[in-house]
């Protein structure tokens, strides 16, 4: 059933991928990685002589938009191949087989190369009602993921809704949904690729960091590798000058608008959210959602649903006055009833002392003993 | 009645962090206001100004002053005078407890003086706790925000890992922009409450924040906190 392991050259020379091509793809993968350009060699070499990985795609609670990313894949030609030429045993969006025929192409990979497959996991996975709001084939999601990642060398969540949960997991949760590191708690050398969808070029990057070193690189806090994620979209961000000039955009469609003006006062969470956006860009480098005039809305945080939102103002309401109110406002308020109550306390203190004065004491009575 | 005496309350480091930490808050506050509202735009091209650049690093070093100021206070509760000890934050003496009471009818006019403590009141003393309160999470919540942009080698980011701990960046940004009105009406309630006690106790109250002296009465240093008058001009211990 499974295709023969075959070595990426032979696969780039059967596609006519070019010496030259291939080289360049190396050097792309070494500047994404932050590493120097020497390791192009290195990774020429590794990548060259790898043995096509294989990956076991799950897929849970999602829209399938890291699919939808991962089949776009578009720039550099060689990176289309290496994920594409990758020994995907199972992916219910793309493979051939399907039924128990499907099942049994996966568990065999599961049982017979433990170890020896990566799991990629796109979507969350519900927890609620014994799994019951996602399964497949008569498995639950969760089944399915001890399963298949317990047995793997390593496992990528790939997507928000993988890492931290997602949309399916925003308040309330209806679904119990969790992601991959709450929901199979220790599970080994799981790494975390954020981001509605996760960019492919990271994945990429990823992968190839993994043939060329058999380790994952650096990660931060949340398993979330450095390459990718060291940096905030706002400390690479091309309006970056704007912002710290104080040029902003206070209207859709006004003259800073027009003008490519820092989108900070529109709700952008560039500050606050962590993903080379600004470097390696969408869909093979055209755009990305700044570059077109729309703030970041912080989709590669945890529970971004919930703790970014409003998408278009800097902050959320306060508590109590709706999620659109201004805390500017509402403290500003505050301090000016702080100071209203004083007033009050003050002016009924000097109206007490006027009344005192009337009715003299001795203003600082003796002490026991004095009398 | 007896003449009053000249006490030495607050040593210079009580005094000079106080100032310091007025002067930050103050500047933390304007410049802060504007990191979360910049209400001053600019026109022309963007290298010609660096309005919010500045505002920020004006920001972070005089968040490096608060910082240093506030540690230093703190390390000064355990080794300044009694007036800056510890124990006159968090009411944990007897005396003080039962001074509490009376002096909250101070403050809601059922007693005509408060009790005769000559350093906080343990009233303005706790809510002092509640004020180092806040600062710790300014403080924390502003390390997180500045370490999300340092350099992923420096120190300083390492902070940046404590942003679960407030549920995540966005939610540290909004707590730490909250705390600037928080604070904010902090320093109305703590003028207002120096000028009451400097009119009412007629003791330099106001002034012992720059010369460090009180003016009390010899039986305040005797009896801490037991004496009170009420209304009618009782006196109670």
């Amino acid at each position: 059933m499974r295709a023969p392991r075959r070595w990426l050259t032979s696969e780039f020379e059967r596609r006519g991928i070019s010496r030259r091509e291939f080289m360049g793809f190396c050097t792309t993968m070494a500047a994404a990685l932050a590493l120097p350009s020497a390791a192009a060699a290195q990774i020429a070499r590794a990548v060259g002589r790898a043995e096509k990985p294989i990956l076991i795609w799950l897929e849970f609670q999602d829209c399938a938009g890291n699919t939808e990313s991962f089949l776009r894949a578009s720039r550099p030609t060689a990176a289309e191949v290496v994920l594409d030429v990758l020994s995907l045993d199972y992916h219910e969006t793309v493979m051939a087989a399907a039924g128990e025929q499907s099942r049994a192409n996966r568990d065999r990979t599961v049982a017979e190369r433990p170890g020896g497959y990566i799991a990629v996991v796109e979507g969350s996975i519900p927890t609620g009602a014994n799994g019951a709001y996602c399964t497949i084939g008569g498995e639950s999601a969760i089944d399915i993921a001890r399963k298949v990642c317990g047995n793997a060398a390593a496992t990528i969540a790939l997507g928000t809704c993988a890492t931290f949960g997602g949309l399916p997991a925003a308040a309330p949760n209806p679904t119990g949904a969790l992601g991959v590191a709450d929901a199979v708690p220790g599970v080994g050398n799981l790494i975390n690729l954020s981001a509605c969808p996760a960019n492919v070029e990271n994945l990429t990057a990823l992968i190839v960091h993994y043939l060329t070193f058999k380790r994952w690189p650096p990660l931060d806090h949340y398993r979330r590798p450095l390459f990718a994620y060291g940096k905030s979209i706002h400390d690479n961000c091309e309006r970056r000058a704007h912002y710290d000039a104080g040029q902003y955009v206070e209207a859709w469609g006004d003259a800073g608008h027009r003008a490519g003006y820092c989108l900070y006062k529109m709700g952008c969470k560039g500050p606050v959210t962590f993903q080379n956006c600004p470097n390696v860009r969408w869909n093979g480098g055209t755009n990305w959602p700044i570059g077109c005039g729309h703030p970041c809305i912080g989709c590669a945080e945890p529970d971004f649903w919930d703790r970014m939102t409003p998408f278009y103002q800097h902050l959320m309401g306060v508590p109590g006055f709706g999620a659109g109110s201004n805390i500017d406002t509402i403290g500003g308020l505050a301090v000016l009833g702080v100071g209203a109550a004083f007033a009050g306390h003050g002016v009924i203190q000097i109206m007490k002392r006027a009344a005192d004065k009337a009715e003299p004491v001795v203003p600082n009575g003796p002490a026991k003993g004095d009398a | 009645m007896s003449a009053l005496v000249r006490v030495y309350v607050w040593e210079v480091p009580v005094r000079v962090t106080h100032w310091l930490i007025v002067l930050s808050i103050a500047v933390l506050s304007v410049t802060g206001f504007y990191i979360g509202y910049p209400f001053v735009t600019v026109s022309g091209p963007a290298g010609r100004h660096f309005v919010m650049g500045w505002t920020k690093v004006i920001h972070m070093w005089a968040a490096w002053v608060f910082l240093g100021a506030v540690f230093v206070r703190i390390i000064w509760m355990f080794t300044g005078n009694k007036y800056a000890h510890w124990d006159k934050f968090i009411p944990v003496h007897r005396s003080r407890l039962r001074g509490c009471w009376p002096t909250i009818k101070f403050y809601l006019f059922a007693l005509r003086k408060p009790p005769g403590f000559v350093g906080h009141n343990p009233v303005a003393g706790a809510t002092y706790v509640l004020v180092f309160g806040l600062y710790f999470v300014a403080i924390a919540t502003g390390l997180v925000l500045r370490g999300a942009s340092a350099e992923v080698e420096s120190p300083l980011r390492w902070f940046a890992s404590w942003a679960p701990l407030f549920g995540g960046l966005q939610i540290a940004r909004w707590i730490h922009h909250a705390l600037l009105w928080l604070l904010v009406g902090f320093a109305v309630h703590h003028v207002y409450s120096s000028v009451l006690m400097s009119t009412i106790e007629a003791n330099g109250t106001i002034e012992s924040i720059f010369s460090g002296y009180k003016f009390v009465p010899p039986e305040d240093l005797q009896y801490s906190g037991y004496r009170f008058i009420d209304r009618k001009g009782q006196v109670d211990e």
